[in-house]
């Protein structure tokens, strides 16, 4: 399959990338990375009448930690974050436990976290993380920016709040505080395809129990999404020791966290290889699994990480 | 892997030298694009191409209505009488009368994908546009997509049977075999369509000039490629020249006449211009040819000392939309169906059952696997059901070393072989003892995940079929001292160029790098087969060696006669001709030519079918929470007799150990309700193992003569399809000791694997 006709822009200020999309007659979109754009527009799934190429807009590849918050700009690619270095403190962890997952090294070159949540896929690593965190996504469009918390950001598979010609010019990732442990974990037929499930956790303790657990879900619903129910059923609990074996019993907090992010936060789609029954039991695996190692972080890294974070 | 080892071919393939069909420059070519049916089975209603011609830069859209004089492909490898023809025997012309694939459809869809029209551009761009703009309209009808639902639905061609062809090897067994015998194993498998996925998808280019065309074409047979468009398009095949360049890969998926074939070489003809067709990964992944695809059950009996009585093997083949060389080819899996044991008696029955896929056809393995997967999961389950070593079940039951020929129940002669030996040499390679150990431990150990252990003994055909067990070899010596070698096969990939030039330079003695490799160009090579059925080093390299052994005497005799000697008084070594006694000069080959004119020897050799063989070991690691299966380590002993290229061999063998995991473990096609292929994504959704997948493989190697081929060679490089995929999965099941073998159903894809972990297990251990 070739690429169908289009046009194609390549502004290099914000204000400009965003004058180029505004008219909606030219079914403009934004090329950064172009890791899932072009794939689609290869398979007929896209046929924007423009290209908006942002790679030579100054400072979009700014990656800083300002108000608490790490500001990931639109061409930050993938694989600026396999190094744990690149945020302070388990925020950094976590995203470096995180990237390996997102295709190969040749795709991480290139791509961009903010193309990941432009796209939407429901099983997009980062959107999962961006859920977790409590991210936000910072848009502007001809109207000015505004500001969509990933909560209500994500609508559908490839379906999100923003609307036809917004720019995402960052995503604000909330730091981690010291006492929380992170984990990532993936479930995939081969290292090269789409995860069956994901999960992002992050979880604080604080006086031996447990006061905030975080949960991202990838490829558990037609979208990404925040495991609600199963952070709840942990808040409060004892955090305990690490977990020796391969799993939690069956009565220890993480394992029934896991069923409760199964049965009642995923909403999982039949696909081939995954029906919902073998998904819903991946999940509960795979949740009970990531608190496991976000625990095991957190005895890791205690007394470890500084406030402010362990960046050299 | 000898250190150092280069092939003749890589500088050029490595630093992009290489030349593809899609390299070729031909000016004025014209791109051509197909227009596809969505739709898998239906009746074609209407075809509107006109707006494509309105698309710029497109030159023509066509569907069949629009070329009344569009041929068909026609039957397979339909050759002039006086010619063998190529492994029909395994099929027939019953079998296609009234079912012929059409080139463009003309009536009725039979799979998804089938070509309506098609559309030639400035460039594949612009015939896109094209393409896209034509419509197409078809009223559905439900689409079978598994022999089951095509054995008990309508009919694919009104009047006829969906059952394209029956057959059967060995005798029928009496029930009071089963009756009577100890232990009974009963199992059904799947043998899932596969996708053979070469890096090159299929590529062809006609160029016409005057009364010519040329062809070049990513293609195993030229020869026969040639053959068959000059039946199909009414040309006599002194007009047509096809050259087959390098191409990247093609695993059995690249023998036949396509019908894009035919049209895009009509087309050329009727516009005058060059016309090209570049399959892409997606058009290749809806249309190419398909592997496998049989539905197997199976009976071995056993006494209570695991001597084997009586097997057999049913087969229901969905063998796709119409009958190709792919009907024929489950008769393989039956020929083969005795396997590399003593049962005395074997019986296998087929079944090629027209479906509404794109069609079957041989890919590496090519109707082998499917029967040493069949027997190798059985013996697996019956040494459980036996409580007996695995390999000591096989051992009790290898055909000894001293039986051969040994003449089996269904029909094959096997030439020569030491099954035994190479069962030993796996199970030494593996440190099969320490890995049962580390079974037994962590099945003590609750919280160790499940490991097992699986062996496969095969034994597989190389060669081809009797008609088409020949081939074409040609040397000639050249006025610089330089050496052209010509063969009929056609390199897709199998180090022809390194292989064949220092098997011609070792019978004369002479440097390698004197001798140039000519194969794939029909206008070069006088006459030849191709590339199929491992059977190139088996018999290409036979002529090869026979033709520079008679260009030896030849010089000999034209030496004695200059020096007026008799010829028993000439000497020939390291290229170099001398008298006897005396101190006249020494002669080179080409100062030989230089005094006495052109000398050019070419030959036709004949082998038998001979019998490769082997055993393969898998260790896998299970974690059941989530049936994630890992292949710990993975040997492949493997005997293809005298080997001419060692290095070549192994990097063969290495290659099909991965391909044998990817059937085992990753690769499939699902379809959906309406019999489209479910791989929207591409190779995204149809995974092959990639460098993370591929485990440590140590390969190794017994070496037993064929007495049946010249060389003493057998055919190398479809062994890992072939032993592999068993190895595999009956590891999985000697990890979680699966009561019913029929659930690790390949792909053994972790969905899969979880459920058959959760399944009764057998009760006894071993």
């Amino acid at each position: 399959m070739k690429l169908p006709a289009f046009d194609y822009l390549a502004p290099s200020t914000v204000p400009e990338a965003v004058d180029a999309l505004a008219d909606p007659g030219r079914r403009a979109e934004v090329l950064a990375g172009g890791q899932s754009l072009l794939l689609d527009m290869r398979l007929g799934r896209a046929g924007p009448g423009l290209l908006v190429d942002v790679n030579g807009v100054g400072g979009l590849d700014q990656v800083r930690v300002r108000d608490g918050a790490l500001e990931v700009g639109a061409l930050a690619r993938h694989r600026v974050f396999e190094s744990p270095a690149a945020a302070p403190g388990p925020l950094g962890r976590l995203l470096a436990l995180t990237v390996v997952h997102i295709a190969h090294p040749p795709i991480r070159a290139r791509g961009t976290v903010v193309g990941s949540l432009a796209w939407a896929h429901p099983a997009s690593e980062w959107c999962a993380v961006a859920l977790a965190l409590d991210a936000a996504i910072e848009l502007r469009g001809a109207a000015g920016a505004r500001t969509v918390a990933a909560g209500d950001y994500f609508h559908g598979a490839h379906a999100t709040a923003r609307v036809p010609g917004e720019l995402i010019t960052a995503v604000r990732l909330p730091l981690l505080g010291p006492a929380t442990g992170v984990a990532f974990v993936e479930h995939r037929r081969t290292e090269f395809c789409f995860a069956q499930v994901a999960v992002a956790a992050a979880l604080t303790v604080r006086d031996g129990v447990i006061a905030e657990a975080r949960i991202g879900l990838a490829n558990c619903a037609d979208r990404p999404l925040r495991a609600h129910a199963a952070e709840r059923s942990l808040a409060g609990a004892e955090a305990g020791p690490p977990v020796a074996g391969r799993r939690p019993p069956p009565e220890h907090p993480f394992a029934r966290a896991g069923r409760i992010a199964a049965e009642r936060d995923a909403r999982p789609v039949p696909e081939p290889y995954a029906d919902p029954e073998y998904r819903r039991h991946v999940i509960a695996v795979l949740v009970g699994r990531a608190l496991c190692q976000a625990s095991a972080d957190l005895a890791a890294h205690t007394g470890h990480d500084r406030p402010g974070g362990d960046r050299p | 892997m000898p250190h150092g080892y280069a092939r003749r071919e890589d500088e050029r393939l490595l630093t992009g030298r290489g030349r593809f069909v899609a390299d070729i420059e031909a000016p004025g070519c014209l791109e051509a694009a197909f227009v596809r049916s969505a739709v898998a089975h239906g009746e074609l209603r209407e075809v509107t191409c006109a707006p494509a011609l309105e698309a710029p830069g497109v030159l023509g859209a066509w569907s069949a209505a629009d070329l009344p004089g569009l041929p068909s492909p026609g039957l397979p490898a339909s050759g002039p009488p006086d010619e063998p023809v190529l492994l029909t025997t395994l099929t027939s012309a019953e079998a296609v009368a009234g079912r012929e694939w059409p080139s463009l459809v003309t009536e009725r869809v039979r799979y998804a994908g089938e070509a309506v029209a098609v559309v030639v551009g400035e460039d594949r761009y612009r015939a896109e546009d094209g393409a896209a703009r034509v419509g197409v309209r078809v009223d559905p009808l439900p689409a079978m997509v598994t022999a089951a639902a095509a054995l008990r639905g309508p009919a694919l061609f009104d009047g006829l049977s969906n059952v394209a062809l029956e057959g059967s090897a060995g005798a029928p067994i009496d029930e009071a075999v089963w009756r009577r015998a100890a232990v009974v194993v009963e199992a059904c498998y799947r043998q899932q369509l596969l996708l053979p996925t070469p890096m090159e998808c299929r590529a062809f280019l006609a160029v016409p000039r005057g009364q010519e065309l040329t062809v070049w074409c990513s293609h195993q047979m030229p020869h026969r490629l040639r053959r068959e468009l000059s039946g199909i398009l009414g040309w006599p095949a002194g007009r047509i020249r096809v050259v087959a360049p390098d191409c990247g890969g093609a695993f059995g998926s690249k023998s036949a006449t396509f019908p894009e074939y035919v049209v895009v070489a009509y087309l050329a003809a009727m516009l005058g211009r060059p016309v090209r067709w570049i399959e892409d990964r997606l058009e290749s992944q809806l249309v190419a040819t398909r592997g496998r695809g049989q539905d197997q059950r199976v009976r071995l009996a056993a006494d209570a000392d695991g001597r084997l009585l009586a097997y057999e093997l049913t087969i229901d083949a969905d063998v796709g939309a119409y009958p190709h060389l792919g009907a024929g080819l489950p008769m393989q899996t039956a020929k083969m169906a005795t396997g590399p044991y003593t049962t005395p008696l074997v019986h296998a029955t087929v079944r090629s059952v027209l479906t509404n896929t794109m069609m079957t056809y041989p890919y590496r393995g090519a109707g082998r696997p499917e029967a040493a997967t069949a027997l190798e999961r059985t013996m697996e389950e019956l040494a459980r059901r036996l409580g007996m070593d695995p390999a000591e079940l096989r051992r009790r039951n290898l055909i000894p070393p001293g039986r051969f020929p040994y003449d089996t129940p269904t029909g094959r002669r096997y030439d020569s072989g030491d099954y035994a030996a190479a069962l030993a040499l796996a199970l030494r390679t593996l440190d099969y003892d320490r890995w049962r150990a580390e079974r037994d431990r962590r099945r003590a150990d609750p919280d160790a995940p499940p490991l097992g252990i699986g062996l496969s003994c095969y034994v597989e055909r190389s060669g081809g079929e009797p008609g088409g067990l020949h081939e074409f070899g040609g040397v000639e010596a050249c006025p610089d001292g330089t050496v052209v070698a010509r063969c009929g096969s056609a390199s897709t990939g199998q180090s022809h160029e390194t292989t064949f030039s220092a098997l011609v330079a070792d019978t004369l003695g002479l440097d390698p790098a004197l001798v140039r490799l000519i194969e794939g160009d029909t206008g070069e090579v006088a006459d030849g087969m191709g590339s199929f059925a491992s059977r190139t080093a088996q018999i290409g390299g036979a002529a090869l060696r026979r033709a520079a052994e008679t260009l030896v005497e030849q010089a000999r005799l034209r030496a004695a006669t200059l020096w007026e000697l008799p010829v028993d008084q000439v000497l020939w070594s390291a290229g170099t001709l001398r008298p006897a006694r005396g101190v006249a000069p020494t002669l080179g080959l080409g100062e030989l030519v230089r005094a006495t004119g052109p000398l050019r020897v070419d030959e036709r050799c004949t082998s038998g079918m001979a019998f490769p063989f082997g055993t393969h070991a898998a260790v896998v690691e299970v974690d059941v929470d989530l049936g994630a299966v890992r292949v710990l380590r993975l040997v492949a002993v493997d005997d293809c007799g005298v080997a001419l290229n060692p290095a070549a061999v192994h990097g063969q063998a290495l290659g099909s150990a991965v391909q044998g995991i990817g059937q085992a473990l990753y690769e499939g096609v699902p379809y959906d309700d309406d019999g489209a292929p479910l791989l929207p994504n591409g190779l995204l959704d149809y995974l092959l193992p990639t460098f993370a997948e591929v485990p440590p493989i140590e390969i190794a190697s017994t070496s037993t003569p064929s007495p049946v081929t010249p060389l003493g060679a057998k055919g190398a490089g479809e062994s890992g399809c072939i032993g592999t995929p068993a190895a595999v999965v009956n590891a999985v099941a000697d990890a979680l000791r699966v009561a019913d073998p029929g659930l690790l159903r390949m792909p053994l894809t972790p969905d899969v694997v979880w459920r058959a972990a959760r399944a009764p297990k057998a009760g006894d251990d071993r």
